[in-house]
């Protein structure tokens, strides 16, 4: 070991015994970042003695789509996270600002692109405050029996997903099988297999069919049972129930305190749901339970989307057997210029509250049109939830919470 | 509509409140200064008979000549949405106090807010760029920013009613006639 | 922080056209692509020739990498005859692409909702697996094709551009769905990019939006039809939309 006489062994502290090496690590902080950016940058990019900081994404396997998260962590612990979005922003608002109203709907599609059809309903009740349009109940009723079957769809995915993230392959194989039984329904009613097109301002583009009636009689003879048998797949399985038990625990108060809605906030505890604490269309008619568990753990996030699905399947039952006849959709005009005003609607989503403040001048566009998506407040929970877990329980943080980034970036 | 609410909040916030409660459908407004921003909404959030304990939404709006921060709120005692419009930001340098001190979760909605508008939220731990990237100049929801191909609907050359949208920039009411006209013939 | 008087430009600039905006990556063919060095400043050798001459000194300098990749010996594919046998297609060459046709290996680049669609193509009911292209493979240097599915913006051109140039060749490009083919329903928006092809060299188009799962199987079988009709050659891989500037 060659040691230069001008250039002085930087390890001497280690070798010195009258040093004292507490001291020594204890001042040498590294700055990953110049400080004199936000707080919470010098606080995360920050680092501590053994502290590493490791990028995960935007392109990772696991990540739900383009994320970026940052994790700072001290061997295998993660200390702290940093998730970066903005990678799939498409400026959908400023896009409906300078489209018409009946064109905005369009835009508004692929932002949850897994449950789409819950993207365009909000808006488009919005629309339809602002122009004082009441919407006929056949159309009421076929909107709630599309929106039930795509959250269907949409919490297989979640489930499929959350074992990938968790090792297991199979289950989304199995998950992918349900949901593309539904698309393929959906295609027949709606003639598009994931971005609908389907919601207009003033009902639904169009009535339901033979083919779409004779897969939907078919799925749901085998549906309760294909439900039952995937649970059986994965619910006792001893790797996911003890990778996902106590992970990632949401009390009550940090869950309304980090504005957090749908099955995140109802596996804490809070039996918020929109359809019953703000009831719309033709909710008020129907009969059917909010799931709710007290856990708040990823476990009870996963079994709580089970028995949402059940309960959808109940809904779905009741539209096919109380549907009434008539128009699908009401008079609208093809020019819509609705008084000035302010309109804000919301729905549950599968993955929450997810609303839209619509602004109206009086013009053929919208002058503001706000969607308000509840993977991106959710996000947030990962930075809550993470540090002091294990580099591999972030996905399953992650995949518990399901964000969806076309939601999150708008 | 929900006219206890209305009360109950006029009789709560009677000089805060810069214009009348407006009500339409089922969603209660009501307009205050950016600098009563957080008195308000702590009251909001705090006291059991108004009990606002859910933040729906919160987001930034350019009117064109000032900027508004919008809260909307649910609670459990009423039937209505809330929605609070914080009015008068100015355009060129827009100032609010941070409801992140009472609703963690807002914090990354200020950061939109801040990202499309400019719009500084005074007390957000974490204000910086969350959609574009951190060196981008612009703020893309303000009025003025215009995208590419729509420079030519710039307020500059008028506003075009969506009749004349496929016609040519200099087309007159006579000319689309005509041309119709002449189609049909 | 005042927001400044001076007038806030769009990003494209409004009347600029439009490959003004478009990433000058047409000469990225040719260039070396710049080593990304970070100091190290978290940690020192004690000897610092412990590690070889050429890494005396700390900052790390690749300046080796520089002239490897000037003399063209990288561009190489060494499964290739090489010089005046290039032209000469031998059945080895004929069997290789009938090897690398038949197994390649997407590189998991869902971006948007037609990911969505690329994972049904990739589960049981549309079943890639018959092609060989189950596994999609989380590294770039071990995939065949980027498959983009998804819309690009700007802040994702960056790393989908390090992604496929971390891809070993040789390497195919998949354009799925019509924002990649064009930038689709999202062309007007000042954040997307309108067309991966602005920024690298696309082999197949498959639009739809989101193109069905026979849509992309349809896109793949054509790819495996280029591989081995090429033979490995792509001379006329160009970079740059597809649509003249101006239309």
């Amino acid at each position: 070991m060659t040691t230069d006489a001008r250039t002085p062994n930087p390890h001497a502290a280690l070798d010195d015994p009258s040093i004292f090496i507490e001291d020594v690590l204890r001042e040498s902080i590294v700055e990953a970042v110049p400080v004199g950016r936000t707080e919470r940058q010098a606080e995360f990019y920050t680092l501590r003695d053994g502290e590493m900081l490791l990028n995960m994404g935007p392109q990772h396997p696991s990540t739900h789509g383009v994320l970026r998260v940052v994790l700072k962590i001290d061997g295998e612990r993660v200390v702290d996270i940093d998730p970066v979005i903005g990678y799939l922003h498409r400026g959908v608002e400023k896009l409906c600002e300078n489209a018409d109203y009946h064109q905005a709907i369009c835009y508004t599609d692929p932002l949850e692109y897994v449950s789409s059809l819950f993207c365009e309903w909000a808006p488009v009740m919005a629309f339809e405050k602002l122009l004082d349009v009441t919407v006929p109940r056949r159309a009421e009723y076929i909107r709630v029996l599309a929106t039930e079957l795509n959250r269907v769809a949409s919490h297989a995915l979640t489930m499929g997903w959350f074992a990938l993230d968790l090792g297991g392959l199979t289950p989304v194989l199995y998950s992918f099988i349900e949901r593309d039984e539904i698309m393929e329904m959906l295609t027949a009613l709606t003639g598009q297999k994931l971005l609908f097109n389907y919601m207009r301002i003033g009902g639904v583009n169009g009535d339901l069919n033979h083919e779409f009636m004779s897969r939907l009689g078919d799925w749901m003879s085998h549906a309760a049972r294909h439900i039952e048998a995937n649970q059986g797949l994965l619910n006792e399985n001893e790797i996911l129930v003890r990778r996902a038990r106590g992970l990632g625990v949401l009390d009550e108060e940090t869950a309304l305190r980090m504005a957090v809605t749908g099955p995140n906030l109802r596996a804490s505890g809070i039996p918020f749901d929109v359809r019953r604490a703000h009831p719309y269309s033709v909710f008020p008619e129907l009969d059917f339970d909010i799931p709710t568990r007290r856990e708040g753990d990823c476990l009870a996030r996963y079994l709580l989307r089970i028995d949402e699905v059940k309960q959808s399947l109940r809904i779905i039952d009741q539209c096919l057997h109380q549907l009434p006849d008539g128009p699908v959709m009401a008079r609208v005009p093809r020019l819509v210029r609705p008084r000035p005003g302010r309109a804000f609607a919301a729905v549950e989503g599968p993955r929450g509250l997810y609303a839209a403040y619509v602004i109206s001048d009086g013009t053929d566009q919208p002058f503001r049109m706000r969607i308000h998506d509840p993977s991106f407040v959710h996000l947030q929970l990962v930075g809550l939830m993470t540090p002091g877990n294990l580099v591999a329980d972030t996905m399953a943080i992650m995949a518990s919470l399901d964000p969806v980034m076309g939601g999150v970036d708008k | 509509m929900d006219r206890a609410l209305r009360a109950r909040l006029e009789r709560r916030f009677a000089e805060r409140l810069t214009g009348p409660v407006h009500q339409r459908h089922d969603e209660t407004e009501i307009r205050i200064r950016p600098a009563d921003v957080g008195e308000v909404l702590r009251s909001l959030h705090d006291e059991p008979e108004l009990d606002f304990r859910l933040l729906a939404d919160l987001c930034g709006v350019d009117t064109g000549d000032r900027m508004q921060v919008v809260y909307h709120l649910w609670s459990a005692t009423t039937a209505d949405w809330l929605r609070v419009v914080a009015d008068g930001l100015d355009r060129e340098s827009p100032r609010v106090p941070s409801a992140t001190f009472i609703w963690k979760g807002a914090e990354w909605m200020e950061r939109e807010a801040y990202d499309m508008f400019g719009i500084v939220f005074e007390g957000n731990r974490d204000l910086r760029r969350i959609y574009m990237p951190d060196d981008y100049a612009s703020f893309p929801l303000r009025k003025d920013f215009h995208l590419a191909d729509d420079a030519s609907r710039s307020p500059g050359l008028g506003v075009r009613p969506m009749e004349e949208a496929g016609a040519p920039v200099d087309a007159t009411p006579a000319t689309l006639l005509r041309r119709s006209g002449a189609e049909r013939a | 922080m005042a927001v400044s008087d001076r007038a806030l430009d769009p990003v494209g600039g409004s009347g600029a056209p439009d490959d003004a905006r478009a990433v000058s990556f047409t000469e990225a063919a040719t260039d070396v692509v710049e080593a990304i060095v970070v100091p190290n400043t978290l940690w020192t050798p004690v000897d610092p020739a412990a590690y070889g001459p050429g890494t005396a000194g700390l900052n790390a300098d690749i300046t080796h990498l520089r002239e490897f990749e000037a003399s063209g010996a990288a561009r190489r594919d060494d499964a290739r005859w090489s010089g005046a046998l290039e032209i000469v297609p031998t059945k080895a060459d004929y069997l290789l692409d009938l090897i690398r046709a038949n197994s390649l290996w997407p590189l998991l680049s869902g971006l948007a909702c037609c990911a969505i669609e690329m994972m049904s193509t990739a589960t049981s009911r549309n079943d890639i697996d018959r092609w060989g292209m189950f596994p999609f493979r989380a590294s770039p240097r071990q995939a065949d094709v980027l498959i983009v599915a998804g819309t690009l913006t700007t802040k994702m051109a960056e790393p989908l551009l390090r992604l496929w140039e971390e891809m070993p060749e040789p390497k195919w490009c998949v354009a799925m769905g019509d924002c990649t083919c064009s930038g689709g329903r999202f062309k007007r928006s000042y954040s997307t990019v309108e067309g991966i092809d602005r920024i690298m060299p696309v082999d197949v188009y498959v639009p739809g939006c989101p193109p069905r799962p026979e849509g992309l199987i349809f896109g793949m079988m054509k790819l495996q039809k280029l591989v081995v009709d090429r033979r490995g050659h792509w001379p006329d891989r160009k970079v740059g939309p597809t649509v003249p500037a101006g239309l």
